[in-house]
């Protein structure tokens, strides 16, 4: 079988998986305590009104025909309208104004993780028992151990303080560019970054450095656990490698100390970092909605934080199935990196 | 190879590779553990040297220290080792490096985890050839599909694009041998390179090493626990036992009279030989000791079925064992035959208070 065969087969056997995670998400919402129309209502609440709200939005149909309502328009990619949170506008129109956040963020706590915690899991690997090698070791655990939601507010305190604890020297929100310690970073920038760039360089840096500023911190605190993580096991995956026969082989035939570790053993080491990396995006939508809440960064995790406690139900529904389509092409994308890295995965079985 | 006429091939000129007294020690938090004891030998082009002995007496490690491989928290820490009339021991790195794989290349004991699994086949043995003789790309590849071919791989320009994991284990150890003698080796170090395959395979490789010797007049140590392999291949055989070589003979005359009692008891052991109809297979009792201190005994006495007194108080050295041969050692006690029991005491006595000096 080639390697698109494959990959082709793999699209195919997801498509059940998508289903199976959809129809979790509509019984959950749907057979769980959450009533939408009390939302809607709030205090004004008198059954008459609410009675005609049911029937408006379709919730006096029988439940299979609301199920195979939901399934077609969300794998038709109707997404539907807001019911709660901003009645009216698409989840379309929501998801282009809170996602590009999540996404500034999601992408810096994963460089982050990628950028500290590999080299200095690798670095900790090839000098096994040394003072460094315990540094890291130690603070990649108590970086680790730190819950994020706990960090979160640390941060944010310490962040906000700098100032008075310096006695001005050093103040955070005025360090290189004026920030606000907890805002959503401003992505203005981003509509148009070669035309902006080309208009105003200047200006457009600065803004992009504002917005990388304003993001730090919750980058850092949602990128800390996995940046732990990626430390711990690069260390054990080079530790491993660098005891293996064949890179005593390697070194019998003469090979030099960094053609060893770039050729022989960092590929190998890779190998087992593939699932921790790619599982970080798991953790980083879940994540998310606790260090959003507390950076005040108004992206994803916080829209369906609110979407599932006011009961906002097509809201919740297309971005639980947003995310599930991310987890499932990051589960391919993860498949797809393997057969890069490790001949010796096969595309039969 | 000429297993007829074994003590010929010693005489012609000076040995290719010569260690001498080298100790290797391993420091841990607990013991500092001499894994390598003042272990000498001498190895002739085109001669095959065995080195035996049980798990734990040090052959591994004397031929990691040949290849400077020692890691930490080993060290070699005394003797020299002369290959080409200079001292591996004082080469630096860099120059260290050109002699592995270059003048002394090593095929180590498990083929089926000493090829890099994410690299092919050919990728491996070129990365050789660059490094020793600076080939690359067409011309490379025409030499590594020429190397397979010599070590009896068939189409060998196919496999030489496919992964180790499409190789038997017998073509893997087939690989690792090319991948050896990629850069013209003087002296290959074989670390069990048969120990992982089955007999059959076994056998193939042993030819095929007997081949190569006599194609490239190579001179090969070959370490190994099986006394079978070594009376098919070597020509000399050093026995260790506790990081010290025992007994260094002839392998005919070695396996025909046999003088240490180590020896003797590591021949008996083999099933089928001089064993009486129904009779027991006999066993060495007790285990290889760590040797973690200065030797002032016989690390074998424990086990010695002849041991004395003297065992216990005096270390024997290697002394000729007395017969008409003089190619014949042994670090016993018992030696030499031609002197009495208390001569003989006093002639370890005298080497090794000489020899002590050096340590």
């Amino acid at each position: 079988m080639s390697r698109w065969q494959y990959f082709l087969r793999r699209v195919l056997m997801s498509i059940p998986v998508v289903i199976f995670g959809t129809t979790i998400t509509f019984a959950l919402i749907r057979l769980g305590p959450l009533d939408p129309v009390s939302a809607i209502l709030g205090t004004q609440y008198n059954p008459q009104a609410a009675e005609q709200i049911r029937t408006n939005l379709g919730l006096n149909q029988p439940l299979w025909s609301q199920y195979f309502d939901f399934m077609y328009r969300l794998f038709t990619f109707q997404l539907g309208q807001s019911w709660v949170i901003a009645p009216g506008t698409t989840a379309y129109e929501l998801i282009q104004v809170y996602a590009p956040r999540t996404i500034w963020l999601g992408f810096w706590s994963v460089l982050i993780a990628l950028f500290v915690g590999i080299p200095l899991g690798f670095y900790a690997g090839l000098n096994p028992n040394t003072l460094s090698d315990y540094v890291a070791s130690f603070g990649g655990i108590v970086w680790r151990a730190m819950p994020n939601f706990w960090l979160a507010i640390m941060l944010v305190t310490a962040l906000s303080q700098t100032g008075q604890w310096t006695n001005g020297f050093f103040t955070w929100q005025t360090w290189i560019v004026k920030t606000n310690v907890v805002t959503p970073p401003a992505l203005g920038f981003f509509q148009d970054p070669i035309q902006g760039f080309l208009a105003d360089p200047g200006g457009w840096f600065n803004s992009f450095l504002k917005a990388t500023k304003q993001i730090a911190p919750a980058a850092l605190v949602l990128g800390s656990a996995s940046m732990g993580n990626e430390m711990r096991i690069g260390r054990t995956a080079v530790l491993e490698t660098i005891n293996s026969n064949y890179v005593e082989t390697a070194r019998a035939k003469g090979v030099s100390g960094r053609s060893l570790v770039w050729k022989h053993i960092f590929r190998n080491a890779l190998i087992p970092l593939v699932p921790i990396i790619t599982g970080e995006a798991f953790l980083l939508l879940g994540g998310s909605v606790f260090v959003e809440t507390v950076f005040a960064i108004n992206g994803l995790g916080w829209l369906f934080f609110n979407a599932a406690i006011n009961g906002d139900l097509p809201l919740i529904g297309t971005l639980m199935y947003i995310f599930i389509l991310i987890l499932v092409g990051t589960n391919i994308l993860q498949d797809f990196l393997y057969t890069v890295i490790d001949p010796r995965v096969g595309y039969e079985g | 190879m000429s297993t007829e006429q074994p003590t010929e091939t010693r005489q012609k000129g000076e040995p290719i590779l010569s260690v001498e007294n080298v100790r290797t020690s391993f420091y841990t938090d607990k013991e500092v553990i001499r894994a390598v004891d003042g272990v000498s030998f001498d190895i002739y082009r085109g001669e095959t040297v065995g080195i035996v002995g049980e798990s734990g007496s040090g052959k591994s490690v004397t031929a990691r220290s040949i290849m400077r491989l020692v890691d930490n928290p080993g060290r070699i820490e005394n003797g020299r080792i002369m290959y080409d009339g200079e001292n591996l021991l004082d080469k630096k790195p860099k120059q260290m490096r050109a002699i592995r794989g270059g003048s002394i290349a090593m095929v180590f004991q498990d083929p089926l985890t000493s090829l890099n699994p994410v690299y092919t086949v050919g990728n491996q043995i070129k990365e050789s050839l660059r490094l020793h003789r600076g080939m690359s790309g067409k011309e490379a590849t025409k030499e590594a599909i020429e190397l397979l071919e010599a070590v009896g791989i068939p189409d060998a320009h196919r496999r030489i694009r496919e992964y180790p994991h499409q190789f038997s284990g017998g073509m893997r150890q087939r690989a690792v041998i090319a991948m050896a003698l990629a850069c013209d080796p003087e002296l290959l170090i074989c670390d069990e390179p048969t120990t992982a395959l089955d007999v059959t395979i076994q056998a193939q490789i042993l030819e095929l090493l007997e081949d190569i010797q006599e194609e490239r007049d190579l001179a090969i140590m070959f370490i190994t626990h099986d006394m079978g392999v070594i009376a098919e291949i070597a020509d000399r055989v050093n026995v260790m036992y506790a990081g010290e070589i025992v007994e260094s003979a002839p392998a005919v005359e070695l396996f025909e009279s046999p003088k240490h009692p180590y020896t003797q008891g590591l021949l008996n052991s083999i099933p089928g030989q001089g064993l009486e109809e129904g009779g027991r297979l006999s066993t060495i009792e007790g285990d290889v000791p760590t040797p973690n201190e200065e030797p002032t005994y016989c690390r074998f006495a424990p086990r010695c079925p002849k041991a004395f007194a003297e065992c216990d108080t005096v270390h024997p050295v290697p002394v000729e064992v007395g017969d008409d041969s003089t190619q014949h050692q042994a670090s016993c006690l018992l030696y030499p035959k031609n002197l009495s029991k208390e001569e003989a005491l006093d002639v370890h006595r005298e080497r090794g208070a000489k020899g002590g000096d050096q340590r």
